[in-house]
C-alpha cells in the first residue's frame, strides 16, 4: 500500500476495499512517527485517529451511510479550533488552550466523516514566512530539511509533502497557503475573501484572510473546497457560491483562454532558476492552447507596504485579547495589579508578533491614521481595480508563487523587512481577495518551484481548471523524505 | 451662559438577544457568567453576527429624535485594556471619517430650546466588575460577563442645554420614548445611563459621571453651576476635570484617577461587513413606527376634547395609552381618560402594582358606561374600581354584592331625606336660608346611603321638600 | 525617527512588556521607512473597499442559549465569576 496516493486514489481504494481505513491510517501513524524528528510538521497528534478509523471501518462493513471523506486524514494549523484538540496557534500565550467549539470548516469536514490526523505547525498567530518563528521550534523542509518549508502554514505545506496526510488546512493571510505549497512541492489554494468561513480560525488579519485547502492534486484541492466553501451564518463575511462541485469538468483544460503574465514578478528581483521556470511553464501553457500575454499591475510595487499596514493594525486589534486571564499558559494573577499582570503575559510573545502589534499600534495611534492605514486601504482599493480592469483582458493571471528559491533555516530570520518582501508576488490577491492557487511545476538544485494562478473573485472553477491542465503536464519526482 | 451636553447610554432591554450573539439580552437574574458564549467572551476564533432588529430600533430611536441616517452604517473598533472588556476592543461606531453611525446631525425641542443631537450609534455594552477593590487586602477582580454584548445606543447632545430642568425634560422625554417605541424598560436598573458635561461662561469643561438616577443628574448639574460660579466669583480657574457624583454627601468631587487622553485607536471593523439601509428601509421603519407621545397628545385633545393636563399624563405613559387605546369609544373617551388619570392612577403607578392589575379595558368602559348613564355616583365608582383592581370581577357583580347602585326612586330617596329633616332640625332652619346649608343636607344624604343617592336627584327633592315647610 | 522612547509608548499602548525595547527599534523604524512609500502616494480616488449586507440577511433577532457551562473552561475562576488582577 502506497501513502503516496492522493485522496481520489484513496476513496477508490477504500470503496472498493483493496484497502481499509485502519490500514491506511495505521500506515500514516507510523510514518508520522518515522519522520517528525525530521520535519517536524505537527504540534499535535490525534491520539484516537486509529479508533476513529476502526469506527469508519465498522461503519463501511455495515453498510451504512459514511461521508465522503471515507475516514481520510487531514491534518489542520494550529491557528484553526477542533473540539478536544489544542489549538495552540503556535504560541506560548496559547500552549494550553482547548476550544470548546470546532471551527465550521472542521465541522464540514467531520460531518463527512474526515479523520484530523494532527494539528500542524506554523508561524506564531501565522505571521511569518518560513514557519521558524513558531514556539515549538521550527519546521523542515522535507525536499532538504536545512532548508525552510515556507509559511506561515508550514507544516501543513509539509505533512502533505512528506505524506504525513493525504489533505490539510492551512490559513492564507499574505500567501501563507501558496508558500509551503511552492516550496513543499504541493498544491495550495487561497479561496475568494468570503468563500470560506472563519469561524473558528484564530483572528490576526481578518479583513484579509481565508482558510484553504493543501493537497498533493488540484483534484484534492477542489474535492476539500466542495466540502468547506459556501455561506456561513457563524461568518457575516462569507458569500453564497452557489455550492457548485468545483471537481465536476476539471479537465477542461485552458484552450483559448487568454492568460496574462504579470511583468512586475518576473522582472530583475527574481532568481534566475525561477525565472527560466516560469518562462518554460509559459510556453507549456501556449502549447495547451492558451494566449499568454505580459499584463502590468503597477500597484502591485505598494502591495507589500500596503499589506503590512493593513495586517499590523488588524494583528494589534486582534491579538488584545490574549491577556491571559481567560485563557492562556499557567501563570498566576494573585498580587499583581491589571496592567502590570497583562503586560508581563504578554511578554511572552514572540519576536515577529511583538514586531508586528508594535508597527500597528503605531500606524492606528492618533495622528497617524491618514498617513499609513488610510493610505494602504486606497492602495488596496487601487490594485482591486487594477487587477479588474486586467480581468477584462485576460481571463487568468499568472506568475512565479516565490521569486526565489527555499534557503536555508535561520539565513533571514533576523531581517524582517526582507522577509516581508517575500510576500510580492502574493500578497495581491490578499489585499484584492480574489483566489490565487500554486502548482508544483519543477525542482532547481533539489528545491521546488511553483507556479501561481490569479482568478477574478469567485471564479475558483476556472482557476482549478488551469491549475489542474498545467499540473497533469508535469512528472515531478517523489518526495526524498 | 450656562452650558450642558449629554452623553445617554441605553440598553436595547427588549430586544431577544445581544447585539452580536444570540445570548440573552436582558442578562438580568441570570447565575454569574451563564449568559455568555464563545462570541460575547471573544474566544479564539470567534465572530461577531449583528442583530437585525437591534439596527431597526435603533433606526427607529434616530428617526424619533430626528436625526439623519446613513445609507451605509458601519462599525468601528475602539481598542484599550479592562477586565470588563473580554476582546480588549469595543465594537462600536464612529463618525471621525465621515457619517457612518445609525443617526447624526438629529433636533428635539424641550421648553422650546432647540437641543441638537450630534450623533446615536450602536454598540456593545461590556461585562460588569462585580468586586472591585481599591485597598491592599483585595488581591483580586471578579468579573461576570453576562452583561457582555448587551446592545446599546449612545446619543451624544450638543452643549445645548442651558438649565437642569431642561436636562430633566429631556431625559423624561427619552425614557417615555424609548418605552414607547418599545425597545427598553426604563424602570430596569442601569437600563438608562446618563453623563453630562457642563461649562459656564466659556470656561472649561467639567465631565459628571456616575449618576445613577435622572433626578441625581439634575441636583448633580445644579451642585457644579453653584461650584462653578463661587470659583468664577473668586476669579479661581475652573479645571477641565472628570467629576464623580457622590450619592451620599449630595456633591460631585474630582476623580481620584487621572482620565488621560486615551488613543482608542479606532479603525473599521472588518467581521461586520456595511449595512445598507435604503429609502425603502427608512419608509418601512417609518411606518411601523408606534405613534409618538405627542401625536398622541394632540389626537386626545382634537378628537376627543380631552384637557391638556389629562392628554400629557395619558400620552406621555405607554401603559396608559394602551389601556385607553383598548377601552373607548367615541363617548366615553373622555370619561375613561379622566378615570385613568384620577382614579386608576393611584393603584397602578408602579411596575408590581400593574403586573398584579386585574383591571381589563372592558372593565374600564363597562364602569365608565355606568357612571355616565348616572347607575352610579362618582363616589361609587372609586369604591368599584378598587374592587376591580384587586379582584377583577365584573362590574356587575361588585355593584349588586356592594350595594352600590345608585338609589334613584323617589320614594326611598324621600324616606331617607325625612329621617335627615327629622335628624337635622337646626340645618333645615338655616338651608331656607343659606344654599350652603342645603349641600350639606345633600351629604348628609349621601353618607347615608353610603354615596349611591342621585345627588342631583336628591338636592330637588330637598328643595322641594324645604319650599313646602 | 523611530526612537526608543517611541517603542517604549507604543509597548505601554498594547501593553506589552518589552524586556529590550532598543531591540525593536531599528527594526520598526526600518520597516515604517519602508512604509511611507505609502505616505507619498497620490491616490485622486477615496474609493475603499467594503463588503456591504443588506439588513434582510441580518441575523434574526433570537435567545438562543449556549449549549455547554463555558465558565468551567475559563482559567482563573472563583464562584463562577472570572479572576481578574486586582484594579487599582
Amino acid at each position: 500500500m502506497s501513502l503516496g496516493i492522493s485522496a481520489t486514489q484513496y476513496h477508490q481504494q477504500v470503496r472498493n476495499e483493496s484497502i481499509s481505513v485502519e490500514e491506511y491510517v495505521a500506515r500514516t501513524l507510523e510514518r508520522i512517527q518515522k519522520v517528525e524528528k525530521k520535519v517536524h510538521a505537527f504540534i499535535s497528534v490525534n491520539e484516537n485517529a486509529l479508533s476513529q478509523a476502526k469506527q469508519i471501518d465498522k461503519k463501511l462493513k455495515a453498510k451504512e451511510k459514511v461521508g465522503s471523506c471515507l475516514g481520510m486524514p487531514v491534518s489542520i494549523k494550529d491557528n484553526i479550533c477542533t473540539k478536544r484538540m489544542k489549538t495552540t496557534c503556535a504560541s506560548k500565550m496559547l500552549e494550553d488552550f482547548v476550544a470548546p467549539y470546532d471551527a465550521t470548516v472542521v465541522s464540514r469536514l467531520k460531518s463527512q466523516d474526515v479523520i484530523i490526523i494532527g494539528k500542524t505547525n506554523l508561524d506564531e498567530f501565522a505571521m511569518g514566512a518560513t514557519t521558524e518563528f513558531s514556539y515549538f521550534g521550527a519546521t523542515r523542509n522535507p525536499w532538504n530539511t536545512d532548508y525552510v518549508p515556507g509559511g506561515s502554514s508550514g507544516g501543513s505545506g509539509v505533512s502533505v509533502s512528506a505524506l504525513e496526510c493525504l489533505a490539510s488546512l492551512g490559513s492564507d493571510t499574505g500567501g501563507s497557503v501558496r508558500s509551503p505549497a511552492s516550496f513543499c512541492s504541493v498544491v495550495g489554494l487561497k479561496p475568494t475573501y468570503g468563500m470560506v468561513s472563519r469561524y473558528g480560525l484564530v483572528s490576526f488579519a481578518n479583513s484579509i484572510e481565508q482558510i484553504g485547502p493543501l493537497a498533493r492534486t488540484v483534484e484534492d484541492v477542489a474535492f476539500i473546497l466542495n466540502i468547506i466553501s459556501g455561506h456561513d451564518p457563524h461568518d457575516n463575511t462569507t458569500l453564497d457560491n452557489g455550492k457548485p462541485d468545483y471537481t465536476k469538468d476539471l479537465d477542461a483544460g485552458i484552450s483559448g483562454k487568454k492568460i496574462g503574465i504579470i511583468s512586475e514578478m518576473i522582472g530583475d528581483g527574481i532568481d534566475k532558476d525561477v525565472a527560466a521556470v516560469t518562462n518554460r511553464a509559459v510556453s507549456k501553457l501556449q502549447r495547451l492552447g492558451a494566449e499568454c500575454i505580459p499584463i502590468s499591475i503597477d500597484s502591485a510595487v505598494h502591495s507589500v507596504a500596503a499589506y503590512y499596514t493593513i495586517a499590523s493594525a488588524e494583528a494589534s486589534s486582534n491579538l488584545a485579547r490574549y491577556d491571559n486571564i481567560r485563557y492562556g499558559y499557567n501563570f498566576d494573577l494573585e498580587g499583581y495589579e491589571f496592567n502590570a499582570y497583562i503586560s508581563k503575559a504578554r511578554g511572552s510573545f514572540g519576536p515577529e508578533v511583538t514586531r508586528r502589534m508594535l508597527l500597528g499600534a503605531f500606524v492606528l495611534s492618533a495622528g497617524y491614521y491618514g498617513k499609513y492605514y488610510l493610505k494602504a486601504q486606497k492602495v488596496r482599493s487601487l490594485i482591486k481595480s487594477q487587477l479588474d480592469a486586467a480581468f477584462k483582458k485576460v481571463d487568468l493571471l499568472v506568475a512565479p508563487t516565490m521569486p526565489i528559491l527555499p534557503f536555508k533555516i535561520g539565513e533571514k530570520i533576523d531581517d524582517p523587512l526582507t522577509l516581508y518582501l517575500l510576500d510580492i508576488n502574493t500578497i495581491i490577491a490578499n489585499l484584492a481577495g480574489i483566489p490565487a492557487i500554486s502548482v508544483p511545476y519543477e525542482l532547481a538544485h533539489g528545491l521546488p518551484i511553483g507556479i501561481q494562478f490569479f482568478a477574478n473573485a469567485m471564479q475558483e472553477k476556472m482557476l482549478l481548471q488551469a491549475a489542474y491542465a498545467l499540473h497533469k503536464t508535469t512528472n515531478l519526482p517523489e518526495v526524498p523524505l | 451662559m450656562t452650558k450642558i451636553g449629554l452623553e445617554i447610554h441605553c440598553q436595547l432591554t427588549k430586544l431577544e438577544s445581544k447585539l452580536f450573539c444570540s445570548c440573552k439580552a436582558d442578562y438580568r437574574g441570570f447565575e454569574p457568567n451563564v449568559n455568555i458564549c464563545p462570541v460575547c467572551i471573544g474566544l479564539p476564533g470567534s465572530l461577531p453576527i449583528l442583530n437585525q432588529k437591534a439596527v431597526e430600533k435603533a433606526v427607529m430611536i434616530s428617526m424619533a429624535l430626528g436625526c439623519k441616517v446613513p445609507q451605509k452604517i458601519g462599525f468601528f473598533r475602539k481598542n484599550y485594556f479592562y477586565p470588563d472588556l473580554p476582546k480588549s476592543f469595543q465594537i462600536t461606531q464612529y463618525n471621525a471619517y465621515g457619517p457612518t453611525s445609525i443617526g447624526y446631525d438629529g433636533k428635539v425641542l424641550i421648553e422650546d430650546k432647540e437641543i441638537r443631537i450630534r450623533r446615536i450609534q450602536l454598540e456593545e455594552d461590556p461585562g460588569r466588575l462585580v468586586y472591585e477593590g481599591s485597598s491592599e487586602k483585595t488581591q483580586i477582580t471578579l468579573v461576570d460577563y453576562n452583561r457582555a454584548g448587551t446592545p446599546l445606543v449612545e446619543i451624544v447632545t450638543e452643549p445645548d442645554f442651558e438649565t437642569p430642568k431642561q436636562v430633566r425634560l429631556f431625559l423624561n422625554l427619552l425614557a417615555d420614548l424609548v418605552e414607547n417605541l418599545g425597545v427598553s424598560d426604563p424602570a430596569l436598573e442601569g437600563a438608562l445611563r446618563v453623563d453630562g458635561n457642563i461649562s459656564i461662561d466659556k470656561g472649561n469643561r467639567v465631565e459628571i459621571k456616575n449618576v445613577a438616577s435622572f433626578r441625581d443628574m439634575e441636583k448633580a448639574l445644579h451642585f457644579e453651576i453653584t461650584r462653578q460660579q463661587s470659583l468664577a466669583e473668586r476669579n479661581i480657574p475652573i479645571p477641565a476635570e472628570t467629576r464623580h457624583w457622590d450619592e451620599g454627601r449630595k456633591i460631585t468631587i474630582s476623580a481620584r484617577s487621572k482620565e488621560e487622553e486615551q488613543d482608542y485607536r479606532y479603525f473599521p471593523e472588518a467581521d461586520i461587513p456595511a449595512i445598507l439601509i435604503d429609502k425603502t428601509v427608512i419608509e418601512r421603519l417609518g411606518k411601523n413606527m408606534p405613534e409618538s407621545i405627542i401625536s398622541k397628545k394632540e389626537r386626545y385633545i382634537k378628537k376627543y376634547g380631552i384637557p391638556l393636563q389629562v392628554a400629557e399624563v395619558l400620552s406621555s405613559d405607554k401603559f396608559y395609552s394602551d389601556l385607553f387605546e383598548q377601552a373607548h369609544n367615541e363617548k366615553n373617551a373622555k370619561e375613561i381618560a379622566n378615570l385613568i388619570t384620577t382614579d386608576l392612577k393611584g393603584f397602578a403607578d408602579t411596575k408590581e402594582q400593574r403586573q398584579q392589575l386585574k383591571l381589563t379595558p372592558k372593565h374600564l368602559s363597562d364602569l365608565a358606561d355606568a357612571i355616565m348613564d348616572n347607575k352610579l355616583t362618582r363616589n361609587s365608582g372609586k369604591i368599584a374600581l378598587q374592587e376591580i383592581v384587586k379582584t377583577g370581577k365584573l362590574l356587575s357583580e361588585i355593584i349588586s354584592s356592594f350595594d352600590l347602585g345608585h338609589v334613584d326612586d323617589e320614594s326611598s330617596l324621600s324616606k331617607v331625606i325625612n329621617d335627615i329633616f327629622a335628624e337635622e332640625q337646626n340645618a333645615v332652619a338655616e338651608a331656607k336660608n343659606n344654599p350652603d346649608t342645603i349641600n350639606y343636607l345633600v351629604g348628609k344624604v349621601m353618607k347615608k346611603t353610603k354615596g349611591k343617592a342621585n345627588p342631583s336627584l336628591t338636592l330637588d327633592l330637598i328643595k322641594k321638600k324645604l319650599d313646602a315647610q | 525617527m523611530v526612537k526608543r522612547q517611541e517603542i517604549v509608548r507604543l509597548g505601554d499602548l498594547i501593553k506589552i512588556e518589552l524586556k529590550n525595547p532598543g531591540k525593536y527599534v531599528k527594526q520598526v523604524e526600518q520597516i515604517i521607512d519602508y512604509f511611507e512609500s505609502l505616505d507619498k502616494l497620490e491616490i485622486s480616488s477615496d474609493k475603499m473597499l467594503a463588503q456591504e449586507l443588506t439588513l434582510d440577511k441580518l441575523r434574526e433577532d433570537k435567545y438562543i442559549p449556549y449549549d455547554e457551562k463555558l465558565v468551567d473552561k475559563l482559567k482563573h475562576t472563583k464562584e463562577n465569576f472570572v479572576k481578574a488582577p486586582k484594579m487599582i
